[in-house]
Formats: structure tokens, C-alpha cells, sequence
């Protein structure tokens, strides 16, 4: 039987590589934010990991922001008063 | 995310599901993450979580697992295959690049067919769910692979820009749990030329224009947006609208002319078409009435998410003649539809969405349970387009709630 050459029908990604700074070592004293994606029960979640972050870490502050809704992304703004205000930010994704 | 240009970045894993559970299960949860953080702060855990436990997925067979982003992008540029219908097939379903039906073999001279010219170099842009490049030459191997013809590619061109726009949310609906197809609606004299068919079974099956055209989205949608099911599309059930969905508009049967004018495609982000049956009414009221029953359930995700909500109503030709014969243009249908395609609050209450929901202050001030709530913001947001051939059936087609219908001019010419 005779061979054919076929072209690979997946797509490419070509970036440049953005470099994630490393968790904090000590949480100490910081904010801590929550970016809901409005899911059912993210707040609960985030409300029992953020006394975790308070009780065992010494968080000093958590934020809870939600997004308008689960499909589109949180808005410029959203994503900007988080960036300046907390120190790490948890993002709900998925369900 | 490494295609967006971030690497390792933490990701924090929970058992699935989150929703519906108890909150001694939630705060279970609350403590896998707290332990993976307190891992990944100590240096021995990884980031490379990306397969959470979901005991409702049911995948065991190794061959019905999604393919990892990594094994995708490791695969060479081309590959030499038996030159045999059954070993393409067995060849490219194992590499998961094909939607589980027989394909046409991409070889270099049929995508050379099928590019016509053009650069196959150039990018349109990046697809989500993966951000991957959006190359004519990947576009067209999977028309290739989907039987399109060559004169399909500038429809598929179109559609393609038509998804990518921000207003689509090609994001959203790539990745969902809920079953949305992009359904392609195309107007004009060159799909009609190329073999697109609007009239008696337009949503199939039976055209190859039509199967082809929404075959070679979905391959696009699959291998060069990266969204497998169960892998980045998270679609619960899928549909059977997620394997082909593209219709002419029988505009020598629409009393209203096009939907759109000149050859154009609209992309709209749908389930798939409910059927409205309708064998008795004689008025235009008669037919709306049940159109606008049809179009709401409380399992309908149009309307939770209020600024993005749209129907699509597609008449057959017998209901589009009867509701024109009664004096109504496309604007008093979009208008019907509007006013009377709506749920009481008492009732949007009970389930669905409720809760999650995103709606402006003044439908969340609405305090009477009897209140009838629109779905949509506007009658603009009522889509009116005539298909189909003989029998009173029409269809109505609910949006997803996240995603906006965009329309593109088609280019016959290439660019």
C-alpha cells in the first residue's frame, strides 16, 4: 500500500514568555483577593480558604470581587483595583 | 495559558463539582486548596495540575481521554500515513485531530487547492481556548479534511472572523458546560452559487455545501482552538449541532428581505433549532404565540445573562407568509416576539440560573412574582430569518446568554 504525506491540521502558538512571580514565602500582613466567576458556592469557598489564609498564614485582609457573570471576562477595571490593592489574587475558573 | 505567554502559573485544584454541594463537602475543598498552596509555597508542589478529579466525567478507556496541549503541539508538521480510507481515518481519530467521522486527507496539494493563492502565512488572529495562531494554511487543512470545496474557503473565512470578535466571546463559548454551537446563517448570491441551501431540510442533513461548511468550524473550533471535549470544551452533553451548523436564508422565500444584505455570514452562538410546530393558527398572533412559547423554558439559558441575550427565530416560509399576509414587517415580529417571549419572576425564581443571574438594577428591583421578564434587551435582540421548504414548522434558536451574533462580509475574491 502506498503512503501519503498529510499536514497537521493543529493550530501554533507562538508567544513571548511573561515571567509569574513566585508566591510570597511569608503571607504575613498581606491582602489577598478573590476574583468570584460566580459559580455556585466560589464565595463559600473563598470564604473558608480566606479564614484558612487569616488564621494560619496571618492575612492581614481579603477582598471578594465577583464578575458580572461566569462567561465573559471580569472587567479592566475589576482586574485593575485587584492588581493594586492585593498582594495575591485567587481567580475562580471552571465550575 | 502558556500561549497568552504565562508559564507556571499556580493552579489550585478542587474535586468537582463545586455547585450543589453541602458546606462541610465545601469546606473540604477549602482545605485541598489551602494544602496544595501550603505544597506549592514549601517548593514540592507543582503547577502542573490540569486534570482535576470529576467523578461525573465517566472517561475510562485510555481512548476516550483528551489529548494533552502538550502531545498536541509535540506532533511534527506533517505525517506520512498509509494512503488507505481506514488507516487516515484510524490515523488521524488517534491523534484526536478529526470529529470522530472519516476525513479527507489534507495533502499539500489539496490545501494548496484550497488556500487558492492566498498567504498561507497569515494570521487572522489567535483562538481560544488555547490562543492558538489562526493561519490560512490551518484553516485550510481543516476545510480539506472536512470535503469543502475550495469556493467554501472565503465562507469559512468570514465565519472565522466572525468568531473571533470580541463580541462573539469565542472564549466563552469554546469552553462552556453549556451545549452552544456557532451557527452559521449566511446570506447572499455566492452561497447559493457554491450550493448553500436554505430550503426543505436546510439544517440537514443532506448538502454537502451545508454539512461541510460547519464540519470545517467545528475541526477549526477542535484543532487549531484547542477545545476537545472534556478538555478546555467543557460542554456537559455537547449536541448534535457541535458536528455541522450552517444554513442558507431562503431569501426568495423571506417577505422581508435578507437577514443580512449582500453576501454576508453571521455567526450565532446557539442551540441547537427548537422546533415550532404550528398547524392551525391562521394569524400572525396565532403563529408569534407559539413561537414565543416555544422560545422560553426555565432550562433556556437566554435571558440570565441579560445584556448578551438574543433569539433567533427562523420561520419557515408557510409562517412567514401567513404572519406578512397579516401586516406584520420583521420590526413588528421582532417586536412581538420581545414583548411576549418572557417568564414570569415567580417562576425564574425557582431554578435555572437563579441566583447567578446578571441582570440590570431595574429587573433586579421587579418585586412582583407575576412580573413577566423580558429575555432579550431589545426587540433588536430578536433575530428573524426565514428557512426551510413546505409544513408549518418554524424554529427557534436560544443563544447561549454570553455571546453576541457578529456578522462579515464574504470575499469571494480573497482579501
Amino acid at each position: 500500500m502506498g503512503q501519503i504525506r498529510v499536514l497537521n491540521p493543529i493550530g501554533v502558538v507562538k508567544a513571548q514568555t511573561v515571567a509569574v512571580p513566585s508566591l510570597p514565602q511569608s503571607w504575613s500582613g498581606r491582602t489577598v483577593g478573590f476574583l468570584d466567576n460566580t459559580k455556585s458556592n466560589f464565595d463559600r469557598l473563598a470564604g473558608d480558604l480566606g479564614t484558612m489564609l487569616r488564621e494560619r498564614y496571618g492575612v492581614a485582609a481579603v477582598v471578594h470581587r465577583r464578575k458580572a457573570n461566569a462567561s465573559t471576562p471580569a472587567s479592566p477595571e475589576l482586574i485593575a483595583e485587584l492588581a493594586k490593592t492585593c498582594d495575591v489574587v485567587f481567580a475562580g475558573s471552571a465550575d | 495559558m502558556g500561549a497568552q505567554g504565562v508559564s507556571a502559573l499556580p493552579l489550585l485544584v478542587v474535586e468537582h463539582p463545586l455547585g450543589g454541594e453541602r458546606p462541610e463537602a465545601i469546606a473540604r475543598r477549602a482545605q485541598q486548596a489551602f494544602e496544595q498552596l501550603h505544597a506549592l509555597i514549601a517548593g514540592s508542589g507543582t503547577s502542573d495540575r490540569t486534570e482535576p478529579t470529576d467523578r461525573a466525567s465517566g472517561a475510562t478507556a485510555a481512548s476516550n481521554r483528551p489529548p494533552t496541549a502538550e502531545a498536541d503541539l509535540a506532533a511534527p508538521a506533517t505525517i506520512d500515513i498509509p494512503d488507505d480510507p481506514i488507516a487516515i481515518l484510524d490515523a488521524f481519530t488517534e491523534r484526536n485531530w478529526a470529529d470522530g467521522l472519516p476525513i479527507i486527507a489534507p495533502t499539500a496539494e489539496r490545501v494548496s487547492a484550497m488556500l487558492d493563492g492566498r498567504d498561507a502565512a497569515k494570521s487572522l488572529g489567535i483562538m481560544p481556548p488555547l490562543w492558538r495562531q489562526v493561519t490560512l494554511e490551518k484553516l485550510a487543512v481543516n476545510a480539506v479534511m472536512a470535503g469543502c470545496e475550495p469556493r467554501a474557503f472565503p465562507i469559512i473565512l468570514a465565519a472565522v472572523e466572525a468568531m473571533l470578535d470580541r463580541a462573539f466571546n469565542l472564549y466563552g463559548v469554546q469552553a462552556t458546560t453549556h451545549p452552544v454551537a456557532p451557527l452559521l446563517v449566511v446570506n447572499g448570491a455566492y452561497g447559493r452559487q457554491i450550493g448553500l441551501h436554505g430550503g426543505s431540510g436546510c439544517f440537514g442533513p443532506g448538502f454537502r455545501a451545508n454539512a461541510t461548511i460547519g464540519r470545517a468550524i467545528r475541526l477549526i473550533l477542535l484543532n487549531v482552538g484547542g477545545a476537545w471535549p472534556g478538555r478546555y470544551d467543557m460542554a456537559t452533553q455537547g449536541s448534535p449541532a457541535k458536528f455541522s451548523y450552517c444554513i442558507a436564508e431562503n431569501e426568495a422565500a423571506s417577505p422581508w428581505g435578507p437577514l443580512a444584505e449582500g453576501d454576508t455570514v453571521t455567526v450565532y452562538g446557539g442551540e441547537p433549532p427548537h422546533n415550532v410546530n404550528d398547524h392551525v393558527s391562521t394569524t400572525a398572533s396565532g403563529i408569534l404565540t407559539t413561537v414565543c412559547d416555544t422560545a422560553v423554558s426555565l432550562g433556556s439559558n437566554v435571558g440570565w445573562y441579560f445584556s448578551q441575550s438574543q433569539l433567533l427565530v427562523v420561520l419557515g416560509p408557510e409562517h412567514a407568509r401567513t404572519i406578512a399576509d397579516d401586516g406584520f414587517t420583521r420590526a413588528d415580529v421582532q417586536r412581538f416576539v420581545y414583548e411576549h417571549a418572557r417568564l414570569p419572576l415567580g417562576r425564574l425564581k425557582l431554578a435555572g440560573m437563579w441566583g447567578m443571574h446578571d441582570w440590570p438594577a431595574w429587573m433586579n428591583a421587579v418585586a412582583d412574582p407575576e412580573a413577566l421578564m423580558p429575555q432579550v434587551p431589545s426587540p433588536d435582540d430578536v433575530f428573524v430569518a426565514v428557512a426551510g421548504g413546505s409544513g408549518k414548522h418554524s424554529a427557534v434558536v436560544p443563544n447561549c446568554t454570553f455571546s453576541r451574533a457578529v456578522s462579515r462580509p464574504i470575499k469571494p475574491g480573497g482579501d
